[in-house]
């Protein structure tokens, strides 16, 4: 069991961070564009359309990643002070009020709305020679699917919490500065004197939530 | 049984702020609530409704500048940047009374400019500045202050994400944005330094001065300091933000400009790796992820929102109440202030503005002196208790004396300084009118 | 006891202060007056419930019962809807555009376009004619074809294509975006349609040279989209009111024009806005561009079958005009033109 749901964390893990390389696909076509446009003036007629389906890729391929990695930000100024447990059966309650319903209508509306522009052969609308969209139309069926794996893993983190108390470790990844520093700190603190309880309290508030 | 229930709309929207204290991820809890009232009300329909406002966000060109600001923002701050800028600023404010503090914030202001990122700022200042403050005798409060309210500069000052986020909500220009926040950002940091200033001439206590072989440094190595840790990000920063504001690229642009730049930059600083790069591109993406799922929920929601009509009936009671325009600024603004208590302003932006911002026009309020109203008070969110992000931060890195509600005190007169920034602005809106009108015209 | 009225979501593809969402709305308001109360159409802004270039696909799959906007809009789905909006500028005008939907065939072919070759579930009724469109808004004047390469160019529908053939990098943006997207620097010059609209989209903000009279849209019409299933459902002389309606509007449609457009466009004179024709090497040059794209799009038989048929109505009915009718210059010049 364990081993599949760490399966489907790597799996979307490592589709969120191949494509969230579009970053710098992005940056150096617009930094292309802009050398053409300003230098050469013979500006590209794919730029738009190029960077519109980079940023949409990037950001619509990392939403299971994020979920993966508990960065979608929660309104969790409650949350925060709970148990653990208390946390996990509220979520497990909501996964399947809140998220299901809504992941499963992406997946079946989504992919009508592919299918639709497949059909057309649909090209983008915003330049003459606008390429063909429904590929980018695709992600949004795909991704759905993406969520709806992520969102059973996340139902059984839950289970485990409740069941032992503690919300399961999740896979190590890149962190935000602030929760190097912060858990830095809770280690050095932790050394110093028996762990002390605020400061984990103050950790956990600070990175519940994404940290703009 | 067809729609326009708008007592409906007004269900979802109060069943929303329930919910949302249940601390689930925003952006599912809206997108459920979305299609749920869709569908009790339009049927079928909804689910494409849904699709489509989805796509919407994928295909929104206002937003693709958030991933690349963010990029550059993770690489300037994963390159050790910050330790060398404060280096070199303290040394040339050496001569201000106050001057570690005063150099705190030129520091976090810059920085926190250049990577818009909230919480590496006030953890980093708070392992750097923070501990160099109270060796040096400050008084802890003003150095919790400081660092707090600094970290929070960046999402002000332009380039900012905030902004971004607010044109792409309230659809006006970004550029003209970013020409409004620009004096009072920079009028609201010298505030937060002339205050600090004036505190210490009063009561010199509050920040002994640094000993004098650290004060006078040859000006020949402060020279050197700056030219070589403050000059090139400041370069950056100014290179980005001119090209949007002289209009020569588009924000998306300038900051694929940036990021490179700031690549660069580190590349040159010997600070930079692979390893570094792939962080700063996984970050990215997870930022990015988290901001325009956001979208997507809220897309979805206010589109079943003003299909049910719940729109029209906050319009009218609104309207109902008869308020000059004077105190429906007041108004939204002590919502928007109150909001900030719990809540952060990606979600206050997101979710709630939309439902203000029709109104602006009603009451003749230009929305981008409303953009930059609420983005001074947006700085407030991030200091003001409960929900206060830059003093946990801060407490989290702090040493062990240092208590929660010490850091709260102190943070609370640059709370107050934004209330008066605001106050001010209200009484002078030439403060973020005039650089947009003389760039662009009427 | 009076049964509660149909209510009908009509969403416009314009902006609040559009003048055509004021013709979408006097469109509205003919209906729901004509209907006697039996129907409501409410009418939503652009973006209230779907995005401008996404009224089609939310008309189609009943997200909205209809909407009202232009075909060229849809251009993405097939090059020739286009051709049902701001067709080429073959002389004709667009009040003659609407003579070959009626007389000459054009409605079988609209139908047949968007319900077999594209399976769209909708009704659409071609409505309210245009006057010729200007060349835009520009920083500097454009004296030639050459001064427009390179230029980010924002058009809509063919006339896209046409301004490709000029080496400009066309970028299409609904209406309500275009001003947003010169503000910061995505678009050089730019058209949307004619001095009311484009006097408060706030174009004279940001550009301050207009140059008028352009072949890339001498014609266009509005187009009222409805949801089939909805709209056949309909009792068949509300239908027949949806229709008439059409008609109607169509009419006074193009007398509120004549009135804001010329009054407009001295508003705009009088903002500093420098206005000029658009000179006639630049006319030529769309002339030419215009042979170049029908040739290539007519690769698609569904084009050349549309513009074959549009061509041969032109022919004739501009023929007829042109033989027919007196030179008006020549008239008002007698009575209006001051030494
Ligand atoms: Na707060
Ligand atoms: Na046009």
């Amino acid at each position: 069991m364990q081993s599949i749901l760490l399966g489907v964390d790597r799996l979307n893990a490592f589709i969120g961070k191949l494509f969230a390389w579009c970053i710098v696909i992005l940056m150096l076509a617009i930094c292309y564009e802009v050398f053409r446009r300003y230098v050469l003036r013979d500006p590209t007629t794919w730029a738009y359309d190029v960077s519109l389906m980079l940023y949409g890729t990037l950001f619509m391929m990392a939403g299971a990643y994020t979920l993966s990695r508990n960065g979608h930000v929660r309104g969790d100024f409650l949350y925060r002070k709970w148990r653990p447990t208390t946390q996990a059966r509220t979520d497990l309650v909501l996964y399947f009020l809140f998220y299901f319903p809504g992941i499963l209508a992406l997946i079946y509306a989504g992919w009508g709305y592919f299918q639709l522009s497949y059909m057309l052969n649909e090209h983008s609308s915003f330049s003459p020679d606008g390429p063909v969209i429904w590929p980018f139309k695709a992600i949004i069926p795909f991704v759905g699917v993406m969520m709806l794996l992520q969102g059973v893993v996340e139902v059984v983190r839950c289970l485990i919490c409740i069941r032992d108390g503690d919300w399961p470790q999740r896979l190590h990844d890149v962190e935000e500065m602030e929760k190097i520093i912060l858990d830095e700190a809770a280690a050095k603190a932790e050394q110093q004197s028996r762990q002390e309880a605020t400061l984990t309290a103050i950790e956990r508030d600070a990175t519940t939530r994404g940290s703009l | 049984m067809f729609i326009s229930d708008p007592a409906l709309g007004i269900v979802m929207l109060v069943l929303f702020l329930i919910f949302l204290m249940l601390g689930f991820p925003i952006a599912f809890t809206l997108m459920a609530l979305g299609v749920g009232f869709g569908y009790f009300t339009q049927g079928d329909s909804i689910f494409n409704l849904f699709v489509q406002r989805t796509y919407s966000v994928m295909a929104n060109d206002v937003l693709i500048s958030i991933p690349l600001f963010l990029f550059m923002g993770y690489v300037i701050e994963r390159a050790n940047i910050l330790d060398r800028l404060f280096r070199a600023i303290q040394l040339a404010a050496g001569w201000i009374p106050g001057s570690l503090a005063v150099a705190t914030l030129i520091t976090c202001a810059l920085f926190a400019t250049a990577t818009g990122i909230v919480g590496a700022v006030v953890t980093l200042m708070g392992l750097l500045a923070f501990p160099a403050m109270l060796r040096a005798g400050y008084d802890t409060k003003i150095a919790s202050g400081v660092v707090c309210a600094g970290g929070c500069l960046g999402i002000l000052i332009p380039p900012s994400v905030m902004l971004i986020l607010y044109g792409a909500t309230a659809g006006v220009s970004v550029v003209k944005l970013y020409a409004a926040a620009f004096i009072p950002g920079i009028t609201l940091a010298a505030m937060y330094m002339a205050y600090v200033v004036i505190r210490v001439i009063i009561n010199p206590a509050l920040a002994p001065k640094l000993p004098a072989e650290e004060r006078n440094v040859p000006a020949g190595e402060i020279a050197l300091a700056l030219l070589t840790s403050f000059l090139p990000l400041v370069a950056l920063i100014v290179s980005v933000l001119g090209c949007i504001i002289f209009g020569l690229a588009t924000p998306s642009e300038a900051a694929a400009i940036g990021a490179m730049g700031a690549i660069l930059l580190a590349l040159a600083y010997r600070t930079f790796s692979v390893e570094k790069l792939k962080d700063s591109v996984f970050l990215t993406a997870r930022a990015s992820a988290m901001v325009c799922w956001l979208f997507v929920g809220s897309a979805v929601f206010s589109a079943v929102f003003a299909l049910l009509g719940g729109q029209r009936v906050v319009e009218e009671f609104i309207m109902s109440l008869d308020l000059g325009p004077v105190g429906f600024l007041i108004l939204t603004q002590i919502i928007i202030f109150v909001l900030g208590w719990p809540l952060e302003w990606t979600e206050i932006i997101v979710i709630f503005l939309p439902i203000f911002l029709p109104l602006l026009d009603h009451f003749g309020i230009d929305p981008i002196f409303f953009g930059v109203l609420v983005a001074l008070n947006l700085q407030t969110s991030f200091l003001s208790p409960p929900v206060a992000m830059a003093p946990f931060y801060l407490k989290g890195v702090a040493p062990k004396h240092v208590s929660i509600d010490e850091i709260f005190s102190g943070v609370m007169p640059f709370i107050f300084i934004v209330v008066f920034a605001m106050a001010l602005l209200y009484i002078f809106p030439g403060f973020a009118l005039w650089l947009p009108n003389y760039l662009y015209g009427g | 006891h009076a049964q509660a009225p149909i209510r009908l979501k009509f969403q416009s593809t314009w902006p609040n202060k559009d003048i055509f969402h004021e013709f979408a709305g006097d469109y509205v308001k003919r209906v729901n007056a004509m209907t006697g109360g039996r129907v409501e159409l409410e009418l939503l802004p652009a973006g209230s419930v779907v995005p401008a270039f996404q009224m089609l696909d939310a008309v189609s799959s009943g997200i909205l019962d209809g909407g009202h906007g232009v075909a060229a809009y849809w251009y993405g789905k097939n090059k020739a809807f286009s051709l049902f909006g701001t067709a080429p500028a073959f002389g004709w005008d667009a009040d003659e555009l609407l003579g070959w939907v009626r007389y000459g065939g054009g409605q079988a072919l609209y139908d047949d376009l968007v319900q077999n070759t594209l399976k769209l579930n909708v009704v659409g009724m071609l409505s309210g004619p245009m006057p010729s469109q200007p060349l835009g808004w520009f920083k500097k004047e454009i004296t030639s074809a050459a001064d427009m390469k390179g230029m980010k160019y924002r058009t809509v529908g063919l006339g896209a294509d046409l301004f490709k053939e000029f080496g400009a990098a066309v970028t299409i943006v609904p209406g309500g975006e275009i001003v947003p997207a010169i503000d910061r620097g995505l678009l050089d010059g730019a058209e949307f349609n004619n001095p009311s609209s484009d006097l408060v989209l706030g174009f004279p903000d940001v550009a301050k040279v207009y140059m008028l009279g352009s072949y890339h849209q001498a014609l266009e019409c509005f187009e009222i989209l409805f949801n089939k299933t909805k709209f056949e459902s309909l009792p068949k002389d509300v239908q027949e009111i949806l229709r008439g309606a059409s008609d109607a509007t169509s009419a006074t449609m193009m007398w509120k024009a004549q009135d804001r457009y010329s009054k407009d466009l001295e508003a705009i004179k009088a903002r500093g806005v420098k206005v000029l024709p658009t000179p006639k090497p630049v006319l030529e040059a769309q002339l030419k561009a215009w042979d170049v794209v029908i040739a290539n799009l007519s690769a698609d038989p569904v084009f050349k079958k549309v513009v074959d048929s549009q061509k041969e109505w032109a022919k004739r009915i501009v023929g007829f005009r042109l033989e027919y009718e007196p030179d008006s210059k020549f008239a008002y010049d007698h009575f209006f033109k001051t030494a």
